[in-house]
């Protein structure tokens, strides 16, 4: 058995409504694996029922072959959690923050004080350890809860949306971070944001309404998705002119315009010819194929963009 | 078995070690002010009730409802602090300990938070006034203590499980618990009640915990159907904070 994570027809409902709906999945074991969606998509819910916090409707998942039904208690005893919010103890020190959870893990101070000063380390949190984690900047106290949560040593990693709220440069030290866990654990991250999951992750699925959408690698996804219809034209004049030109288009599919640049979405890759025989050659500046993000990809298939 | 109980218990005690200072001041002030205002200010009108001095009669009840109060107010406002603002106990579930760990040692916070400010009272109370007891009595009376502290400390324990809004425990406080103490006769003998009303009020769980605590702390013996009363709500009110524990966590 090569799989960390066995998803099997999960189902989670409550009061009618369907979070997760049939789900079914597996992590290759030492990757890191990425569930993009859009908020409400499904994804927490996801992970609280792989973290044992919630229970499924329908079907079981398994970690490490361990049941979260049958054998939470093996299965929490494997893994790291960094949820969506921060939930450090504020009366507790950053080092104390540490201990608990490792006693809480049953580890003895000989085992856990020399880990806890590797993680300080790590986390460039060694010379602030003894303050208390109100002090601390966001970007200072995800690193912290994710310090806490490899203590013990976690076969498996769930990372929550963990750089939701952070500015730039701590995204950056915490993607860093990461990508050091990577091949040493599985490592199992929710966002929302497209280039975090292009930068970190072996395999993405994209999910929404509770359901998969597509799943692949970043580069397998924008392949699936390069349908070579969408073009970016910039005008030399005229630009208000075109526009209405396009519109008038039935093979223009859609078209967003920033001043003089416009992206012409069409119907098929055949229409590219009677477009040009619609603009006049020597009003546009440039024309080029717009290789698809993976945001492209997102609003292809969720219809929309990122919803907060 | 409850090793994490104990990790949880010993965050608790390590953060009221922390404010020990602070806390036993607000602690203290509160019952010693009760105790000199009635205990001095009533000394004249009422020199003594069933052939005790009155402030000895209210001493005993004062330093319990410091401790069953400490009690329900550690376990309730911990437990919905750390369920709903800093959100540690899904950090408790996560790791390899049980539900069952988790209440046990949020009871036992509760428990230990009432018996140390209980202590400090009497201790005040003892230091500052004429208040003198027999110690061969004192075993009965922190076994009283003891009781209603976890009875008290399971009470909180399910308030902040169930309620979700802050100023809900405030009411419960000043709607049930305050009542219920003050019911219960810390500051007037029972025999004060209408004799049609008094088989109810010796029902109550407080009344075992006051006057069983006056009983054993004055006399060394806690009255057997006080002593069955405390041991039954202690018993009854665990399981049910166990239960409601486990209820809402598995929501």
């Amino acid at each position: 058995m090569n799989h960390a994570i066995t998803l099997h027809e999960i189902t989670k409902s409550y009061d009618g409504f369907t979070a997760v709906d049939a789900f079914s999945l597996e992590v290759e074991r030492g990757t890191v694996f990425g569930l993009l969606g859009p908020n409400g998509a499904g994804k927490t819910t996801l992970i609280k029922i792989l973290t044992t916090l919630m229970r499924p409707t329908l079907g079981d998942a398994f970690v490490e072959g361990h049941s979260v039904l049958t054998a939470g208690k093996e299965v929490r005893r494997l893994i790291g959690v960094v949820p969506q919010e921060n939930n450090l103890d504020r009366y507790l020190t950053a080092r104390e923050n540490l201990v608990l959870h490792a006693r809480l893990h049953g580890m003895r101070p000989a085992a856990y004080n020399p880990r806890i000063d590797q993680l300080l380390e790590m986390t460039g949190l060694a010379a602030r350890q003894h303050d208390f984690p109100d002090t601390y900047s966001g970007g200072m106290q995800r690193r912290l809860v994710v310090a806490r949560a490899l203590v013990h040593e976690p076969r498996v990693l769930f990372l929550d949306e963990p750089t939701t709220g952070l500015d730039p440069q701590s995204r950056r030290s915490l993607w860093d971070h990461i990508r050091g866990l990577r091949r040493s654990m599985t490592v199992f991250l929710t966002t929302h944001y497209m280039d975090e999951a292009d930068a970190l992750c072996d395999r993405i699925m994209i999910m929404d309404h509770g359901t998969c959408l597509a799943d692949g690698t970043a580069a397998q996804l924008k392949d699936a998705f390069s349908r070579a219809h969408t073009y970016q034209v910039e005008f030399r004049r005229d630009a208000d002119r075109y526009q209405g030109v396009l519109a008038g288009l039935s093979f223009v599919k859609g078209v967003e315009r920033e001043g003089s640049l416009f992206q012409i979405t069409l119907a098929d890759e055949e229409s590219i010819k009677p477009l040009m025989d619609h603009l006049c050659g020597s009003d546009i500046r440039r024309i080029c194929l717009k290789e698809p993000s993976l945001e492209d990809v997102f609003i292809s298939l969720t219809g929309e963009k990122v919803r907060e | 078995m409850f090793k994490g109980a104990f990790s949880i218990w010993g965050r608790d005690m390590l953060v009221l070690k922390r404010s020990i200072i602070s806390e036993l001041v607000s602690v203290v002030a509160y019952p010693l002010t009760l105790y000199l205002a009635f205990g001095f200010g009533l000394k004249g009108y009422i020199t003594d009730v069933n052939g005790v001095p009155y402030p000895l009669f209210i001493a005993p009840g004062l330093i319990s409802m410091t401790a069953v109060n400490a009690a329900f107010d550690e376990s309730s406002w911990s437990m919905w602090f750390h369920r709903k603002v800093q959100r540690t106990i899904e950090e408790y579930r996560v790791t390899p300990v049980t539900v069952y760990d988790i209440v046990i040692g949020k009871i036992f916070s509760g428990f230990s938070q009432g018996a140390v400010k209980g202590t400090v009272v009497f201790l005040v109370i003892l230091f500052l006034t004429p208040f003198r007891i027999d110690y061969a009595n004192l075993p009965m009376y922190l076994l009283c203590i003891a009781l209603s502290s976890m009875t008290f400390s399971c009470l909180g324990t399910i308030c902040g499980t169930v309620i979700d809004k802050p100023e809900n425990i405030g009411r419960v406080q000043s709607v049930i618990i305050v009542p219920l103490i003050f019911m219960a006769g810390i500051f007037f003998p029972l025999s004060s009640y209408p004799a049609s009303i008094l088989p109810l009020i010796q029902l109550l769980p407080t009344t075992a915990v006051f006057e069983g605590a006056r009983d054993a702390l004055l006399t060394g013996t806690i009255p057997t159907h006080y002593l069955v009363n405390l041991v039954l709500s202690a018993a009854f009110c665990f399981a049910v904070a166990v239960y409601t524990f486990n209820r809402k966590m598995a929501e």
